[in-house]
């Protein structure tokens, strides 16, 4: 809400807003400090989502170790809380009392009224008690309530509107609501939200956009974009997309950018009277691969690929079509996994590979 | 300290006198001329073939896989760099669908798939015998895209022996050592081969690839070192009348890094590999008949250490266990070649066997049986015909693969002949598809085989050292095994490809004047998906080798360049692997009696902005001085 009223004040003054710089990279805790249930076996901070609420960025730790064939839960998922100008890092234990209320949290996102809420995904078994949907009072640094998940389903993405929390499904195409007041899932059934595969679809994501819940499903193949009633969840509205899309964001002007990992481009959606009109905007360069995902400010659009290490900054007016006016590279073996615009030229990363926070050093064109 | 490029320094002396002496007896020199060309494999007459023959590369450091890329039809998936991974592919199939037999014996990977063609030394091989298409009649199931044979070297009946020896850029060294000798009624070989290089090439890339004219930086390969040692010993025996005993023993060891991608590397994981191949054969003839029945086996171990899905880790730790795979086989086949008048030759072939594998995939066996007939027609006016049948039951999958194929000749000797055939056949899953959890790998046992056919046409001119010859070919597969990627974070193997792949193969040998041989092979291939009408990745559409060499009594030399296009890197035609232009030469003279002195350079242009398929990058200029003498 500061950030939302800042922004306001700036454009009212006909200026543009510019945060303070970003430290360079933000080492991110380790060992003992992620509370492992094993002490001989600590997991790693794994970051993955970022989000900003009361003047600070919060970004979701998974604390898994590696494991064969996949990462292992090694202690309780955390919001790492930082000011990207200084560093200094509060964590915030997502685990409960036991340590395992919430595991491997992906994503994180900020309600209207202030409050940080987490998808945990436990184990991706679908039936582990670690799955959650938490929910965070950013001043208190503390977990307010938690919802659990009824059995078979795995929360990706979090939505939160005014009545209700929504998330998508990693084992099916399906959202499912819990409702904001009793922290309870809503008995309704899930909502179907397919797209055609070959082998395998899931909900990429869901995130709250001009008071409309949108939902993408991801396959091998395809990708659809779901427009949904915030309240039902009834479709409003759907779109094809490009293939394997990974995350969506909103642009301030209404439209819809979306990436696909599949054949690395960015899809630009725009809600109309009667729909969804989506156009493929930019195809990426074959250096860059697995995108992961895109945010924005205002209409500056930023994406993040842990194939090529890199992000990058995007210019949807450019002439001759949408163009990359800036690409940072944060080194090998850095995963960047999500990005946040500080403000429409600075931006900071989450490297899952790492287990940092850095800042985009961009290359710009010439 | 960055490695050194220029090839030792030491040895520069003997290069300048070995090309003194080269010089002074230029005006005496005489030429070494090719014998006749030899024809393509015995076990599919009129198939579409290449004969790779190893003495054209005398003085030069090749590998297996830089021979094959010499032929048309063949495309090698190489993880970058020598001594790391190299896998076949024929005609845009991959390198599970394709066999690859020394000696006859069906070699494998550890998980009974793609043979690592890096592991088998170059210089113990007399021949490689490239056969393309459906092949399954001839040869067996699981030979979708054609079939790679190695012909070891032969024993002989008196003593001989040759060794070479080699040193190069990033710390590359190659001591090979061969002799024959007769061997109570018959004859004896023994070769070796030891091969070592640091592997720590530079190499460029940008890291903002986006941003046109960004800045290219330089990095050092690490972890890209490999040791192996191999060994060949042949003994052939004359036992009584027409009776006769072949022995052969074969077998591979090495370890290597495994430097991973240029954006991920890996600079802890390594693997430790070891095979086998052992056979005897007994053979004899009764009249017009023949006969051989042979007993066969081979064992192969790999395992890695501090590897994981996504990077590396360090071996030892609790978290980073040691993947140790195990895989083996035995069989025994007996074979009657039964002439049925003049003009008619039949072929029966019956084998029986066992494959097992333990380790990451678990303990897994499965049987095999073939039975297989064949018949050679000669129809009169030119025409003959080749028609196939073969029954393969691998574990409980029982498929039939027929063939077959024709030839017209004009006249016995005429330069001219077409050529056509058809073949369908199978492949069964291997046990990595059907077993192997490892890393992001999920296995996925309800596999079923593969299925393909194909068509191919050709006309070949052959008059003594020249040929020309174009082949045309359309294959259809179905029931693909695809890893696709499986969330959250796997990829598995499904049965959900279906395929088209066209392609033209052109290929021209030609003498010229001053003792100069030139050689081009083009290959054309256009692979769907024919389930969405994409280009099916990692298929290169266009490549061209050029190649211009010279063998002499004293001097000798080649230039060649290999071109490929940009290579679609995923499902969608939206990635591509850059094209690519290789230029190698290399020159060398006969310094003193059977001393030979070669001085080779590869990568001319020192592209070192090049990368394979998966992103590995590939090592700049390269130089090598080699060493052989052959008594």
């Amino acid at each position: 809400m500061k950030r939302i009223a800042l922004l306001l004040l700036v454009a009212a003054c006909g200026g543009t807003y510019q945060a303070p710089p970003p430290v360079a990279s933000i080492a991110l805790p380790d060992g003992s400090q992620l509370k492992p249930y094993d002490p001989a076996q600590p997991g790693q901070a794994r970051p993955q989502g970022l989000a900003q609420a009361a003047g600070r960025v919060y970004v979701t730790l998974t604390n898994q170790r590696d494991g064969n064939p996949n990462p292992v839960n090694a202690g309780p998922g955390f919001l790492a809380a930082f000011v990207p100008s200084t560093g200094a890092i509060t964590l915030i234990d997502l685990g409960g009392s036991d340590g395992k209320q919430c595991q491997n949290p992906g994503s994180v996102r900020t309600s209207a009224d202030g409050y940080l809420y987490a998808n945990c995904s436990g184990n991706f078994s679908g039936t582990d008690g670690s799955r959650a949907i938490v929910e965070v009072d950013p001043l208190a640094n503390a977990v307010r309530r938690r919802a659990a998940i009824p059995n078979g389903r795995v929360p990706n993405g979090v939505a939160v509107t005014a009545t209700r929390i929504w998330t998508g499904n990693a084992f099916t195409t399906t959202v499912f609501s819990i409702d904001r007041t009793t922290l309870a899932a809503d008995p309704t059934p899930p909502v179907p939200v397919d797209c055609p595969k070959t082998v395998f679809n899931y909900v990429a994501d869901v995130m709250t956009i001009g008071g409309d819940v949108y939902a993408l499903c991801g396959s091998d193949i395809s990708g659809e974009l779901y427009r949904l009633d915030p309240d039902t969840g009834a479709v409003k509205a759907h779109v094809t997309v490009g293939p394997n899309p990974t995350e969506l964001a909103g642009l301030d002007d209404g439209r819809i950018v979306v990436v696909n990992a599949g054949d690395n481009t960015l899809t630009v959606v725009n809600p109309t009277a009667s729909g969804l009109d989506a156009r493929t905007a930019l195809t990426f360069v074959s250096g860059t691969s697995a995108l992961q995902d895109v945010r924005a400010f205002g209409r500056t659009v930023f994406t993040v690929a842990s194939g090529s290490n890199t992000a990058q900054r995007i210019d949807l007016a450019a002439q001759g079509g949408a163009k990359v006016v800036a690409e940072a590279n944060f080194g090998e073996n850095a995963g960047p996994w999500n990005i946040l615009p500080l403000d429409d030229t600075q931006a900071i990363v989450s490297n899952r590979g790492t287990n940092t926070i850095a800042a985009a050093n961009w290359v710009t064109v010439k | 300290m960055p490695p050194s490029r220029a090839f030792p320094r030491y040895l520069l002396p003997f290069a300048m006198a070995a090309a003194a002496a080269a010089r002074a007896q230029e005006p005496g020199e005489t030429i070494e001329v090719q014998g006749e060309r030899r024809q393509g494999s015995p076990r599919a007459p009129a198939a579409a073939a290449t004969v790779v023959d190893m003495a054209q590369f005398g003085g030069e450091v090749r590998s297996v896989a830089e021979m094959l890329s010499t032929a048309p039809g063949v495309s090698i998936h190489a993880l970058g760099g020598p001594g790391q991974t190299a896998t076949l592919s024929l005609r845009g199939a991959s390198g599970d669908q394709s066999l690859v037999l020394l000696d006859g014996i069906p070699l494998q990977g550890p998980g009974g798939g793609a043979v690592d063609l890096s592991t088998l030394p170059a210089t113990i091989l007399d021949r490689m015998v490239v056969s393309r298409g459906v092949l399954g009649a001839q040869f067996g199931a699981g030979a979708l895209g054609g079939v790679l044979e190695l012909l070891p070297r032969s024993a002989r009946g008196s003593w001989t022996g040759g060794a070479e020896a080699s040193v190069g850029s990033f710390g590359t060294e190659r001591l090979a050592l061969d002799a024959a000798m007769p061997a109570g009624n018959g004859s004896a070989l023994i070769a070796l081969q030891g091969d070592r290089t640091s592997g720590n090439f530079e190499y460029a890339r940008q890291l903002t690839p986006e941003i046109a004219g960004s800045p290219y930086y330089g990095f050092t390969r690490e972890n890209g070192d490999a040791t192996r040692g191999s060994g060949l010993l042949r003994i052939s025996q004359e036992l009584s009348g027409d009776l006769g005993l072949d022995l052969l023993l074969q077998g591979s060891a090495g370890v290597r890094g495994l430097p991973g991608a240029s954006s991920a590397p890996t600079p802890r994981s390594r693997e430790f590999d070891a095979d086998g191949v052992a056979g005897v054969r007994l053979r004899g003839s009764s009249g017009d008949a023949t006969w051989s029945v042979r007993a066969s086996g081979r064992l192969d171990r790999s395992e890695l250490r501090g590897v994981l899905a996504f990077g590396d880790c360090e071996d030892g730790t609790p978290d980073c266990p040691r993947q140790d795979q195990r895989s083996s086989s035995a069989r025994a086949e007996g074979e009657l070649a039964l002439p049925a008048g003049e003009a008619n030759s039949l072929r029966f072939l019956l084998s029986g066997g066992g494959e097992w594998v333990h380790g990451t995939t678990g303990a897994h066996r499965r049987g095999l049986l073939s039975a297989a007939v064949r018949d050679d027609l000669a129809l009169g006016a030119g025409f003959s015909l080749h028609p196939a049948l073969r029954l393969d039951k691998v574990g409980t999958q029982t498929g039939l693969s027929p063939g077959i194929t024709a030839q017209w000749k004009p006249a016995p000797e005429h330069p001219l002949s077409l050529r056509a055939g058809w073949g369908l056949s199978y492949r069964a899953p291997t046990f990595t598809e059907l077993y192997l959890e490892r890393g992001g790998i999920a296995a996925n046992p309800d596999l079923r085989p593969e299925r393909a056919w194909s068509v191919d046409a050709g006309a070949e001119w052959r008059l003594a050292l020249l040929t020309l010859s174009a082949t045309a070919f359309w294959s259809s597969y179905r029931e693909l095994i695809l890893y696709q990627l499986f969330p959250p974070a796997r990829v598995k193997p499904f049965n959900v490809g279906k395929a088209r792949i066209a392609g033209v193969e052109l290929q021209a040998v030609v003498p010229l004047p001053a003792h100069l041989l030139a050689t081009v092979s083009y290959s054309l291939l256009d692979a769907v998906n024919r389930a969405d009408g994409h280009k099916l990745a990692y298929r290169p559409p266009h490549r061209l080798f050029v190649r211009l060499a010279r063998r002499g009594d004293r001097l000798e030399g080649y230039g060649e360049a290999s071109f490929t296009s940009a290579i679609p890197r995923n499902a969608f035609d939206t990635a591509f692997v850059d094209s690519q232009l290789l230029l190698n030469a290399g020159i060398g003279v006969r310094a003193a009696g059977p001393l030979w002195v070669d001085v080779e350079a590869k990568n001319l242009l020192d592209k070192r902005t090049y990368e394979d398929l998966f992103q590995y990058p590939l090592p700049g200029l390269s130089i090598a001085l080699i060493a052989r003498a052959r008594l």
